[in-house]
């Protein structure tokens, strides 16, 4: 395999106590090596002087695969005629592919690469639908990747807890991640799914409201889950998509999904993890009088160690917003009034599908904008933010490079105010905030903290020797450069890497894709009490036949089925 | 007696019948013809001819025309005369398909007249005029001795239902017996036997003749990398492995990638882009719906298990069966579903447009002016929108008789308006009913692939997609294709002659476990095993439920699964074209 040596990088790695320094680094068959066990005679050698040498950056929330994805894809072939998302097949090198808002699996897998992002977790799978989901990110190129698996409104899980039987809860949730080969466990409005179904999902949920047909409430849903994932040791906590997303006044439902958990701590020292905060930082009663919550949850996660948070930044764009959370997007389809989108899955879970144009001259949407980064900044402790825009949802990941301008330069984020409405930034905390994010900020809120909250911070999120060799090369040195000032000029080193390696080969030079490669799928596997799990297996397939349209024996999803499956399995 | 007439001027409709649809796979037998070559029509249209049941006529429309056997059709409205898909239909059907892709198969003018000429023979359609069509399939002769097998859960191959709880008997290498399967299933499990292709072979000197595997892969690369715009199609009854392959090969020799959407559920696809659509999965139907629709599909012919496993007869967790459940059916001609209905809406060939429009205007809470819509009065179509707003979950089943007629996909772009509607009353989802058991399957891995459903072109490296005018049907109309790789199905049967026409004149590949029209029209023919039955692979559900299908026997000695052909087919093109590795 190849081995590299990448010589003279000025070298942030927070986990390894670099905080910018020159230092040589080895890779060997995939992974980071002592540079002098790199054999020079076979190496290949990176001249990185003057250069920024970084992890490669991970995604802690993005929807790139399965059915709303796709349908994503049907409802935009506007999208896909464009130009920008065009990708041109060099037969040998890349495959073709298209689109923007909502790209083809290709354009996602090589666009990650080319801004030197090397994982991306799906934000949402429903099971049902999950082999679909594998289907597309093994064809998604580079990238390794992993699944969230929507759970808040499985009938099993609602009935487990009704019970309350939480030793129940733990063994389904041990089966189905290890059936379906998905990673995390993800709650989207917890409960409201099941509400959708009934046709009675006219008003939003809130966290403390009964949940119809059942007798339980989000929070019981929040509670019972995150002591699952305590009990199960699962890596990655809870992640949540919190209830009332997109309705003014719904920081209040924040707080309290924050509340709920907070005590719920996994061995890993985390409680929760907020998907696209902004989206659930809004005050105020009505659009029209929306306003930013964002210091108040700000103080709020201040004080608290176990809760991180991605920032679901608003860019100015169309784009298809997609979420689990039918109920929003039918509320959202009535704002747009042009095209909706819905998939119900049976006993799981359910979707909407959405285009939405974020606009600069639009009172809420410069509110939305503010929010994300005002979030970001009044946050002190950087390694609880990642940098996301929920994608597509606020907008797309190849923004990521302008959001991070934005966090680094104040003078970024003045020169895009001058475009924005003024009674909106008037609202807003953002214009008085000075905080600029440094390098080392920009490296933990794209690598280290993503790597730490999805629990691979052994081999990811580092530069470690033994770790990854996932290694992204900016050309921008931090010792003369100053990204406050002249920040287009990050914008564009971060949007085309001088290189970027995945697993020890080397998929990105200047900015292009120069070899496709296929990364690894993770997933976990738990252990449980074999007692508890057989109760649970006969009750699931004492129903099965009854509740679902598919056999429990076809229900499963082969490890084979995987290109390249790899089991994490908590100790 | 009222006096006879020597034409008659009807409207076509084309569709599936259940016995068209267990030999679809046998269509150079003498059986095929009895059920393919006919046109059904009532009796009062009959007895306006001076016919009886059995006696030929010849049917004229805007294809060309057909000689086939006239039959009594009491479910047939008087007015229309209905002809079983296949290539006696596609004689007569239009084959310009309006810019959407689809020729036109159903709500076409026609004259039918009498005659006393013989039926047409498929020779005859293909241009052979007399001479037998070459038919090198063989019956394989497998003992059914040895160990004694039982496969449980394994997926029926056969339709978009993808019914997965079937049980097969093997012994040895031989299935013996099939259980929980639908006729058309269980004659597609236990025909595999029947007319299969066993040797590749290629055309020499107008002859094929066998050859050794790697000789047909290295000839069919030979075609497409020659090829300037090569179409590859089928794909529908194959596996998502093998797609994802197939996509690659297009992209790679700058052909146009298409799949059977083309001309069953592409206008959905259509109205789609426009509009989008609430759907679910069938468990929420099995489990809640009240209310079930069925437009425009012939479920109980084409889906004979959908209504038990998922629909108005099936037992879910908050409806039990039939009674808990209001069945409606819009139809042009009463179908078997029909006849078990709560309503039966028979709606004028081509005018589902004009009744979506009027249930649109009663949801919205406004008045009908006309007595008569689409040919149903209108006290009927108010009794119809009050069922369906009434409704708690409901549900439309669309098929191709939504797709193929009249305003194509601006029938869905209105269906789907009306679903918005709807939901802000009730709850509704709609499920296109599918045809080929994977070609929900072919779409999404085109989609996820390229962005587009099917139609892709790839001419300049990067996907493109303008149905109408990147779809097969056109792209051979305007004659620009000149190569054709047809896998698993079998277009010289099923696109409109004058299309079929075309096709004959480029090379074609085809890659088929069975003896077709399109593989004796080959220059290279190369067999492959059943997915589903010889060789495992993922399918795709109606309802985009991806099921992973079993492999139960071995396949023939020498016979590969298409995913391995396709494979190496695409590693053989890549070497010719000097592609890196
Ligand atoms: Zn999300």
């Amino acid at each position: 395999m190849t081995q590299l040596l990448i010589k003279n990088g000025f070298v942030i790695d927070p986990l390894n106590n670099i905080h910018g320094e020159v230092v040589d680094i080895g890779v060997k068959d995939g992974k980071i090596v002592p540079p002098d066990d790199v054999d020079l005679r076979y190496a290949k050698v990176i001249d990185a002087s003057g250069k920024l040498v970084v992890p490669g950056g991970v995604d802690v929330h993005t929807h790139v695969a399965g059915p709303k994805v796709s349908v994503g894809r049907l409802l935009m072939p506007n999208d896909h005629y464009k130009k920008g998302g065009r990708v041109v097949a060099i037969p040998g090198i890349k495959r073709s592919g298209t689109g923007i808002a909502v790209p083809s699996v290709t354009t996602i897998g090589y666009k990650y690469a080319r801004m030197g992002w090397t994982m991306v977790m799906e934000a949402a799978s429903p099971p049902l639908y999950t082999r679909h989901t594998h289907h597309e990110l093994d064809d998604t190129p580079i990238v390794d990747k992993g699944v969230n698996l929507l759970l808040d409104s499985n009938w099993f899980i609602l009935e487990y807890i009704e019970q309350k039987a939480q030793e129940r809860v733990n063994a389904f949730i041990a089966w189905i991640l290890e059936a379906t080969k998905s990673y995390a466990v993800k709650l989207v409005d917890p409960g409201s799914a099941e509400a959708w179904s009934l046709g009675v999902a006219t008003k939003p949920l809130d966290v403390d409201e009964v949940i119809p047909g059942t007798s339980v409430t989000p929070k019981d849903i929040l509670v019972a889950l995150a002591n699952a994932v305590r009990d199960l040791k699962i890596p990655h906590p809870i992640h949540v998509h919190a209830n009332m997303l997109g309705i003014p006044g719904n920081y209040v439902s924040t707080i309290n999904t924050i509340k709920a958990v907070a005590d719920i701590v996994n061995q890993r020292g985390l409680s929760i993890h907020l998907a696209h905060i902004q989206f659930n930082a809004y005050k105020g009663d009505s659009y029209a009088t929306m306003t930013s919550g964002a210091e108040e949850l700000a103080k709020l996660i201040n004080t608290l160690t176990g809760v991180t948070f991605d920032m679901g930044q608003v860019v100015f764009m169309p784009t298809v917003t997609m979420t689990a959370d039918a109920p929003w997007e039918y509320v959202l389809y009535h704002i747009t009034k042009w095209k909706w989108a819905a998939g119900d899955v049976e006993n799981e879970t359910a979707s909407g599908v959405v285009p939405y144009t974020f606009r600069r001259h639009i009172y809420t949407n410069v509110i939305q904008w503010g929010i994300g980064l005002e979030l970001a900044l009044l946050v002190k402790d950087a390694s609880k933010v990642v940098i996301s825009t929920d994608h597509p949802n606020a907008g797309p990941f190849t923004r990521y490079p302008q959001i991070i301008a934005w966090l680094m330069s104040k003078k970024a984020r003045e020169n895009e105010m001058k475009k924005l409405n003024k009674r909106a930034l008037k609202r807003l905390a953002l214009p008085a905030i000075d905080r600029e994010y440094t390098f080392e900020e920009f490296v933990l809120t794209t690598r280290v903290a993503p790597a730490k909250i999805i629990g691979v911070e052994k081999f990811k999120g580092h530069l470690g020797v033994g770790a990854d060799a996932d290694i992204a090369i900016y050309d921008i040195d931090p010792r003369t450069y100053d990204p406050s000032r002249d920040y287009k000029k990050l914008v564009k080193a971060i949007k085309y890497a001088a290189y970027t390696i995945k697993g020890g080969e080397i998929v990105v030079k200047d900015g292009k894709i120069v070899k496709t490669i296929y990364g690894r799928t993770f997933y976990t596997k738990t252990r449980t009490d074999p007692k508890i799990m057989h109760e649970v297996l006969e009750d699931i397939k004492s129903k099965f036949n009854e509740w679902y349209t598919i056999t429990f024996n076809n229900y499963t999803i082969l490890e084979q089925e995987l290109h390249k499956p790899y089991a994490i399995t908590p100790v | 007696m009222s006096k006879t007439v020597n034409s008659l001027n009807l409207i076509l409709v084309t569709g599936r019948t259940i016995l068209q649809g267990t030999k679809v796979e046998e269509k150079l037998t003498k059986h095929y013809e009895e059920y393919a070559a006919i046109v059904r029509m009532h009796p009062r249209d009959l007895a306006k001819l001076g016919l009886k049941s059995g006696d030929h006529v010849k049917v004229i429309g805007p294809g060309g025309e057909v000689i086939v056997k006239a039959q009594r059709g009491a479910d047939v409205p008087e007015g229309i005369a209905f002809i079983p898909l296949g290539p006696w239909a596609e004689c007569v059907v239009e084959p310009k398909t309006d810019s959407t892709g689809m020729p036109g198969f159903k709500g076409i003018p026609v004259k039918v007249v009498k005659t006393g000429e013989p039926i047409t023979s498929l020779s005859k359609i293909y241009g052979y005029n007399g001479y037998p069509i070459l038919n090198l399939g063989v019956s394989l002769d497998i003992e059914a001795k040895g160990e004694i097998k039982r496969y449980t859960d394994v997926v029926c191959p056969f339709c978009g239902s993808l019914c997965d709880s079937l049980i097969v008997n093997v012994y040895g290498n031989r299935i013996v017996k099939v259980v929980n399967a639908c006729p058309l299933g269980m004659s597609k499990i236990m025909g595999i036997y029947e007319n299969r292709v066993l040797e590749p072979r290629i055309r020499v000197n107008g002859e094929l003749v066998k050859v050794a595997l790697e000789e047909a892969i290295d000839r069919a690369a030979e075609i497409l990398v020659n090829a300037k715009y090569p179409v590859l199609y089928g794909w529908a009854s194959t596996s998502v492995e093998t797609i994802r392959l197939g996509l690659e090969l297009a992209e790679i020799v700058g052909g146009v990638f298409d799949h059977t959407a083309t001309f069953c559920h592409g206008p959905t696809a259509l109205g789609f882009h426009e509009i989008g659509m609430p759907k679910s999965t069938l468990g929420q139907i099995k489990n809640r719906a009240d209310v079930i629709v069925y437009w425009g599909s012939n479920v109980t012919e084409a889906h004979p298990m959908h209504p038990s496993r998922y629909s108005f007869t099936s037992i879910g967790r908050f409806r039990k069966g039939r009674k808990d459940r209001k069945l409606i059916v819009i139809d042009v001609r009463k179908t078997g579903a029909a006849r078990n209905a709560d309503m039966f809406i028979q709606a004028e060939p081509g005018k589902d447009f004009e009744l979506l429009v009027a249930l649109r205007l009663l949801v919205q809470g406004k008045e009908l002016e006309a007595p008569v819509i689409a040919g149903v009065p209108r006290e009927k179509v108010v009794e119809l929108a009050e069922i369906l707003m009434s409704a708690k979950f409901g549900v439309m089943f669309v098929g191709v008789g939504l797709t193929m007629s009249g305003a194509k996909e601006k029938n869905f772009e209105e269906l789907f308006r009306l679903l918005h509607d709807l939901n802000t009353i009730s709850k509704w989802v709609v499920i296109p009913m599918r045809g080929h058991f994977n070609v929900t399957g072919a779409d999404l891995v085109t989609i996820w692939i390229t962005g587009y459903p099917y139609a892709v072109d790839f001419s300049r490296r990067y996907p493109r997609y303008q149905p109408g005018i990147t779809s097969t049907a056109d792209i051979f109309l305007r004659e620009e294709a000149d190569a054709l790789l047809n896998i698993a199905s079998d277009p010289l049967a099923h696109f409109p002659k004058k299309v079929a026409e075309k096709m004959l004149k480029v090379p074609i590949i085809t890659i088929d476990p069975k003896w077709s029209l399109t593989a004796a029209f080959s220059e290279v023919v190369i067999p492959s095993a059943f997915v589903g039955i010889e060789c495992p692979g993922t399918a795709y559900r109606m309802d985009d439920v991806p099921i992973r299908l079993k492999k139960i026997v071995e396949p023939p000695p020498g016979v590969l699964c298409d995913e391995e052909i396709v494979r190496m087919l695409l590693e053989k093109v890549k070497e010719k074209l000097g592609v890196k590795k």
